[in-house]
């Protein structure tokens, strides 16, 4: 019986049934919903639920080699930010958070465009709700520009499948490419939530905006499963690769200068979903297996560095650079946590970023590509800065911290303390991720060429920082905002379209205003009316009279 | 609690990396590093790309503040 429910569905009625648990029965109901919905894993592979509607076959709960690692890893997060968020009474942000989970699990088992823009959409509308419990006027505007930019995103999924209906007659998941035109809709559709070049402003706009243990939630779901619908149906397409380049190295820029550090990881999320973009492009048996470990570990030690910046907020009130500081001496625990995902992101071997990575970086070599290849080494240099320097060195070091501070919730230590048990497991024992990949491949990530090389970009880039540091040649923190592809729609749209509305404005009113003075002219009421003492009529100009005149006698001529 | 606890951290951070750095080097010498790209098995190639990458990043990023950076409260106004 329960290989027929599609998974993710029970964790969405548990939501549902959330405001009449008690409190202290919550977080239990809510693990034991994701225990229950991981029963579909031992499912195997194949098709198990179908609806007929409308005279479309609706694949419903489908699973495969690919969807597979996705719906252990989607599972693995949903516990993680359960456990985090297990001293919060927050119901909203419960309700939506596991709605949330489930509906991207629910979508990484739909086996055709339309059940997946049903939950696609879910999960646009149930991850606002955890945006918006940020419960600060930031975020509640922050919320309404992400739920604007996140339906678009399901509006178009929805057009590509309609017109792929159309003139293909079939709509279940298959690989695409650009020649078509349902094919671009859809790629700008995914291309929104994994946050491509210039579609990306709503990530680091609005995650940094959510709550303490919100922002560990939404860093988890959305932009991976647009990297599994990217994988499923783009594969091999070869702007993926130009893309993810241009995605793995741009963001690094904004995040060295960048104050707030949840921001700083929102653009290390972009960064880094820019090397599963690449590796997608490449579409090889081991890049997409690269894709694949990587989202899965990078799910982890994401969540990590987004869980100790949360308990940083959660104690010391603030994630911005220029106020933190010094912190390692009152949050121990969290200090040492966040490390051990600062050098996960950073690919040190013996942990999970490097076995991840080692994967898209073969299979790029291994193609001839020099350029992307050291794009992305260079990239890698990137995400040694800003995420496995920069958040733990503001945070927890920097400089002496005044007032005293306690450390992390014991919840939370246990969830971090989770996540970085698995990121060393992974990257001491990768072959345990291997296993799971989509294709079998043989990989030995651990060679002395790859380790020594890597060893030596990330100890010279740590030799770099030291070295700046000490020439005082480091950008110190500054309290400020960094512009971004937001400003488009934030800034720019506003500052033209409020000038030209206003315009067009007056002009219409003035048009109308010399319409009705015309008609009483007309009707040779205009003179009572403007004696009467309780209508005002504005009176028009000259040439407003003459304008509406001449327009009226055209009007007539061409009427006769 | 010391007044110069980071400060004495620091150093002993800043002459572990460097110890580390320079028997990666010397390591270089002792085998043939097998890369994708020749010019890449070059002695010590890694360890001058990450230098160079990270100086590049964390200068050009500086320089950009001039194009990107506003005040906090920028979008409320």
């Amino acid at each position: 019986m329960i290989s027929n429910i599609i998974p993710g569905l029970i964790m969405i009625l548990t939501s549902f049934l959330l405001p009449t648990i008690p409190q202290y029965f919550r977080h239990p109901a809510m693990l034991l919903s994701v225990g229950l919905s991981a029963l579909s894993l031992f499912n195997g592979y194949g098709t198990f639920l179908e609806w007929d509607v409308l005279g479309l076959n609706l694949i419903l709960y489908q699973s495969d080699s690919l969807t597979f690692p996705f719906s252990i890893i989607f599972h693995i997060a949903a516990v993680l930010v359960i456990i985090f968020s297990w001293h919060s009474k927050n119901l909203m942000e419960h309700m939506a958070t596991l709605a949330y989970a489930g509906s991207a699990i629910g979508a990484l088992h739909a086996g055709d465009f339309f059940s997946l823009f049903i939950w696609w959409e879910a999960t646009a509308l149930t991850s606002v709700f955890i945006v918006f419990a940020g419960n600060t006027k930031a975020a509640r505007d922050a919320a309404m520009r992400y739920l604007i930019i996140q339906v678009s995103s399901g509006v178009l999924l929805l057009i590509g499948a309609c017109l792929l209906l159309y003139q293909t007659g079939n709509h279940n998941l298959t690989v695409l490419d650009l020649t078509t035109d349902f094919g671009i809709f859809i790629f700008i559709a995914f291309g929104i939530k994994a946050a491509f070049p210039f579609l990306n402003g709503w990530l680091q706009d609005s995650y940094p905006e959510s709550s303490v243990t919100g922002t560990v939630a939404l860093s988890a779901f959305t932009t991976k499963l647009a990297i599994y619908a990217l994988a499923r149906t783009f594969p091999g397409t070869d702007s993926l690769i130009w893309i993810g380049a241009i995605m793995t190295a741009f963001p690094v820029f904004f995040a060295v200068i960048e104050n707030d550090l949840r921001r700083v990881l929102s653009f290390s999320l972009n960064n880094q979903l820019g090397f599963m973009v690449v590796g997608i492009g490449i579409g090889t048996e081991l890049s997409l297996n690269g894709t694949v470990a990587h989202a899965f570990v990078h799910i982890i030690y994401k969540a990590l560095l987004f869980m100790s910046m949360g308990a940083v907020l959660y104690r010391a009130g603030t994630t911005k650079a220029s106020e933190l500081g010094g912190l390692y001496k009152y949050m121990p625990f969290t200090t040492i946590f966040c490390i051990i995902g600062a050098m996960s992101i950073s690919a040190f071997p013996l942990f999970s970023g490097f076995v991840a990575k080692s994967l898209i970086m073969s299979s790029l070599g291994g193609m001839g590509m020099v350029l992307i290849y050291f794009v992305l080494f260079f990239a890698s240099a990137g995400v040694l800065e800003h995420s496995g320097i920069k958040i733990p060195y503001f945070a927890f070091f920097a400089h002496e911290r005044k007032s005293k501070v306690k450390e992390a919730p014991i919840n939370m230590l246990i969830a971090m303390g989770i996540a970085a048990f698995l990121c060393i497991g992974i990257g001491v024992f990768p072959k345990y991720l291997y296993q799971i990949l989509p294709y079998t491949v043989e990989y030995q990530p651990y060679t002395i060429d790859h380790v020594i090389s890597q060893l030596q970009l990330l100890v010279f880039a740590i030799i770099a920082f030291l070295f700046l540091v000490k020439f005082k040649l480091y950008p110190s923190e500054i309290k400020s905002t960094v512009l971004n592809s937001d400003w488009f729609y934030r800034k720019m749209l506003p500052g033209i379209g409020k000038p030209l509305f206003k315009k067009i404005g007056l002009l219409t009113e003035f048009i109308y205003e010399n319409l009705r003075f015309f008609f009483r002219l007309i009707l040779n009421k205009s003179h009572k009316f403007s004696n009467s003492s309780y209508i005002k009529v504005t009176t028009p100009s000259f040439a407003g009279t003459i304008l509406i005149s001449i327009l009226f006698i055209m009007l007539l001529i061409v009427l006769l | 609690m010391k007044k110069n606890d980071l400060t004495s951290m620091g150093k002993s951070f800043t002459k572990y990396i460097l110890i580390i750095g320079a028997l990666l080097i010397l390591l270089d010498f002792t085998f043939h590093r097998h890369e994708y790209f020749s010019f890449a098995e070059i002695y010590g190639f890694p360890a001058f790309f990450g230098f160079i990458s990270f100086v590049f990043i964390v200068l050009l990023g500086k320089w950009l503040r001039k194009f990107l950076m506003r005040k906090e409260d920028y979008y409320d106004q």
